[in-house]
């Protein structure tokens, strides 16, 4: 398995690893990672998970109980009857546990541990899921009730032990049995529970039970990312570099082959993921199980160098499953033994993007318009500061030098709604008297759309033009509406080596409002619901700042109804890693799907904190009909209007 | 098969176009350059046919002064060998026989078997350059390919005519061809074809200043009225009205 790994580039540093022991220690007894998503499975598999932990200490002693003539673990002392009754009370908790996955998967048949159609998966992993989902749950069954099995013939042998109430209650139905079938009965069962490893032992790096060691191995290998979709700078002046972005395994990052060995299959990023809910061929767990099945399949050519299957996005994922995601980062967050599947996407897409000039002809253009105009809109650069005609808004170029740089950003100069965000947000920083300026004509987009689809080069360029700019006028502290800047500028741009203090205008008007700088009227009184928009909430971890906002400018009437899935748990509107600029045809529009969560609210008001958000909630009111009848506002414009 | 590709550097359809105050050409330190859009189409055209026979060279020919280098290395960058840039200080020719003047006595050693040009540039819209160029190298020309097709060294070419017919001409090489854009599918260049760009060659030349038959006297913007007009009534009227709108007023017939 650690051969398979090491066909991987970025080498793990195991030392390091290692060093996050505490921290894979503590996730491994708490299970928490187990709990941000179906919380009740969760609990179960804790004490499955627990009991076969306390499993790995109690083979160590039945072992010396069967092979010591008259061993006993602390007999007639509370350490032993302590440690019997523990044994007795998890052995019936995992018995228990895995019988309810075993009903689950087998006779319930839970959809969520299915992967549907048009999702893209190795023929081999449909019946080998099930197989080894059946292997492994009848091992654990078996191993764990025949040890409780040869416990009780103990008991009946020994008579009553109150630290084995389990075992005291089989044990009875071994009366009338000779002493010597007694006997004989706890020899087999030790023979059972014990021989089942052994013979389990040789299926263990092919079965997805590997989880055991890998998923919290895994979890500790786990990079610390600036966010969850920011990958490290391409060396694209490197000559050596014949490849960027990933188009066989071996492109893949040691940490990411891992991936498929932690992963145990259980679907909670697909149960999340935007993409896989409105039916695209996009699966995160699918990404992971194929690269699983493809090791198992190629176990020994591929650790012994062989080239893997080219190309990724024949196998592993397909091409439209690559395009259809949202960059949302739901997958990483919801995992619990760490996997990075929206990771390998973007390796994927690199690949496919800088490589094979291979991917949607709508992105194709979006590139151009970038590289020619600046923005994605393709609109005239000279044209970027209008948003400000009529109002007062300083330019960087006329006065030299500012605390705040207000970065308006591509959507916020063009898009017809995100004017009105970015006159709001002037609006307001004009009111509280705020030392800023804007770039105007001489900003240009920071490139996170390329870099979401996988454009490094078009990103790059981007970026060093910004940071010229940057330089010039001194800046050093950022606020901006939109949060794909935000994003890119503080981490991406961070990650080139810029030292940007960038803080989204929620965060911003919110303090502006603490601090009494701004005292808007909390006039608002009808309910109002807030859309989490990814790149606020997941990607950045600002949750409370916009509904304090919405909070401000609401009567004592009035209330933030939350949807269905909000905070940690928002779904995406659909827009980001690109998708904002070209479509993907096949399933449910993302944007209907969470607006419809916004309707089932029952309230006629949707906020947002995002131009992206804004522009698909707008849409999506269009396409739902509720034109007439509900409206969405960005946070800033609802307390501009009541300055 | 040697392939010679015209590339122009146009102001972008999106590009603020100011004026220079003597009215005669635009204030070119302002304007957002891009590649020619149906030479994009011309150069795409070209590529494929190297790739199809797997053998040949493509060498693109630009005119200009040096900001048009970005063209020539993003046509480079997607795949083309070598590129020549006819140098000229800030004026450049407008009369298209100037132009394909100077192109032929850069490319007549050349023998080139294939001159792909795009229609017309989007700045000056002659459409003449690629036709003039042919005849001035005794080559056969053709304008308006929809698509191209290297039989025996022959080329048969698909033009678009007017209200949607088309016309198959099949021509002896070498050959002049101007094509439509939309003809194929233009690619994106590789990260490979960007960082290869930067080591191919563009040889540049300094061409002899000519006396040119025409000259661009003034440019203006046209003024864009925008007028909306509102037309009431039930249907059997807003139909008649706007029959009448399109009859008589639009003189659509």
């Amino acid at each position: 398995m650690f051969k398979v790994i090491g066909r991987g580039t970025n080498p793990i540093d195991w030392k390091q690893v290692m060093k996050n022991w505490p921290k894979g220690l503590a996730v491994f007894i708490s299970q928490k990672t187990l709990f941000k998503t179906r919380p009740v499975i969760g609990a179960i598999h804790a004490g499955v998970a627990w009991g076969f932990t306390l499993y790995l200490l109690v083979n160590i002693i039945d072992i010396f109980y069967g092979m010591i003539p008259g061993f006993h673990f602390f007999p007639n002392h509370f350490i032993g009857d302590f440690y019997r009754f523990f044994v007795d009370v998890f052995t019936i908790i995992v018995l228990v546990g895995i019988v309810l996955f075993i009903v689950r998967r087998f006779i319930q048949k839970d959809k969520l541990l299915v992967t549907n159609e048009p999702v893209l998966i190795s023929d081999k992993a449909k019946i080998g899921i099930k197989r080894d989902s059946l292997i492994v749950g009848m091992f654990i069954l078996f191993h764990i009730g025949f040890r409780f099995i040869g416990a009780s013939f103990e008991v009946a042998i020994n008579g009553p032990d109150w630290s084995q109430p389990g075992a005291t209650l089989v044990a009875s139905l071994w009366d009338g049995l000779s002493p010597n079938a007694l006997i004989f009965g706890e020899h087999v069962s030790w023979w059972m529970a014990l021989g089942l490893i052994l013979l389990f032992i040789p299926y263990f790096p092919y079965s997805k039970h590997a989880h055991l060691f890998m998923g919290p191995l895994n979890y500790m290998a786990q990079e610390s990312r600036r966010s969850l979709t920011t990958l490290e700078v391409m060396d694209l002046e490197d000559e050596q570099l014949e490849q960027f972005g990933a188009s066989k395994l071996e492109h893949l990052p040691q940490k990411e082959l891992l991936d498929g060995y932690a992963c145990i299959m259980c679907n909670r990023c697909q149960d999340i993921c935007p993409a896989y809910q409105t039916g695209k061929e996009l699966s995160p767990s699918a990404i992971e199980i194929n690269k699983r099945y493809y090791f198992n399949e190629n176990m020994k050519e591929f650790s012994n160098g062989a080239e893997s299957a080219d190309p990724l996005s024949q196998w592993m994922l397909s091409e439209e499953a690559a395009w259809s995601c949202t960059t949302c980062g739901f997958c990483i967050d919801a995992c619990p033994v760490g996997n990075e599947p929206m990771i390998d996407i973007l390796r994927v897409r690199q690949n496919l993007v800088l490589m094979e000039s291979n991917f949607p002809r709508d992105a194709m253009e979006v590139f151009d318009k970038i590289e020619n105009y600046g923005n994605p809109w393709g609109m005239s650069p000279q044209d970027r500061e209008k948003w400000t005609d009529g109002m007062d808004v300083p330019k960087m170029r006329d006065k030299g030098k500012a605390e705040y740089l207000y970065w308006a950003g591509c959507s916020g100069a063009y898009d017809d709604r995100g004017k009105d965000i970015s006159r709001s947000v002037a609006k307001i920083m004009n009111e509280a008297g705020v030392d800023y300026a804007i770039l105007g004509n001489e900003e240009s987009c920071t490139g996170d759309s390329a870099r979401r689809i996988g454009n490094e080069y078009l990103f790059q360029m981007q970026a060093t033009q910004n940071l010229e700019t940057f330089e010039k006028y001194g800046v050093k502290k950022i606020i901006t509406q939109c949060p794909h800047c935000l994003t890119t500028l503080k981490n991406d741009y961070g990650e080139i080596g810029a030292d940007l203090e960038v803080t989204h205008h929620s965060e911003f008007i919110s303090q502006l409002i603490k601090e009494k700088k701004i005292n808007p009227d909390n006039t608002i009184d009808e309910d109002i619901t807030f859309h989490d928009a990814c790149y606020v909430g997941r990607h950045h971890g600002e949750y409370d700042a916009p509904r304090e906002v919405l909070q401000s400018v609401l009567s004592k009437d009035a209330n933030i109804v939350e949807m269905e899935r909000n905070k940690e748990q928002s779904f995406c509107c659909g827009a980001g890693g690109g998708n904002m600029w070209y479509e993907i045809k096949s399933g449910k529009r993302i944007n209907v799907e969470r607006f419809e969560e916004a309707i089932d609210t029952g309230v006629k008001k949707v906020a947002t904190s995002c131009n992206f958000c804004m522009i698909m909630m707008e849409d999506a009111r269009k396409v739902t009909g509720q034109d007439e009848s509900m409206e969405v506002f960005d946070i800033a414009e609802l307390v501009a209007e009541r300055l | 098969m040697k392939i010679a590709v015209l590339v122009k550097q146009v102001p972008g359809s999106e590009s603020p176009l100011p004026m220079v105050s003597s009215q005669d050409w635009l204030d070119e330190s302002q304007v957002a350059y891009i590649m020619n859009e149906s030479d994009n189409y011309a150069l795409e055209e070209a590529l494929q046919i190297r790739e199809k026979n797997n053998d040949g060279e493509v060498v693109i020919i630009s005119l200009g002064p040096n900001r048009i280098q970005k063209v020539i290395r993003e046509a480079l960058s997607k795949g083309a060998d070598r590129a020549i840039h006819i140098q000229t200080d800030g004026s450049y020719p407008t009369d298209p026989l100037v132009t394909a003047s100077l192109f032929s006595e850069t490319l007549k050693d050349e023998n080139f078997d294939l001159i792909f040009s795009g229609l017309q540039s989007d700045d000056l819209g002659f459409g003449q350059t690629g036709v003039l160029l042919g005849e001035l190298l005794n080559m056969s020309t053709a304008t308006l390919a929809m698509s191209t097709e290297i039989i025996d060294n022959k080329i048969k070419v698909k033009r678009e005519l007017e209200a949607g017919y088309f016309q198959w001409v099949t021509m002896s090489l070498p050959a002049s061809i101007s094509v439509q854009s939309g003809c194929n599918t233009p690619r994106y260049p590789s990260l490979k074809g960007i960082m290869g760009a930067k080591k191919k060659e563009i040889n540049v030349i300094t061409p002899p200043v000519m006396d040119q038959n025409q000259s661009i006297k003034k440019i203006y913007a046209p003024n864009s009225a925008k007028e909306t007009v509102m037309v009431e009534g039930s249907v059997d009227q807003i139909v008649e009205k706007l029959v009448n709108i399109f009859r008589n007023e639009i003189k659509i017939t």
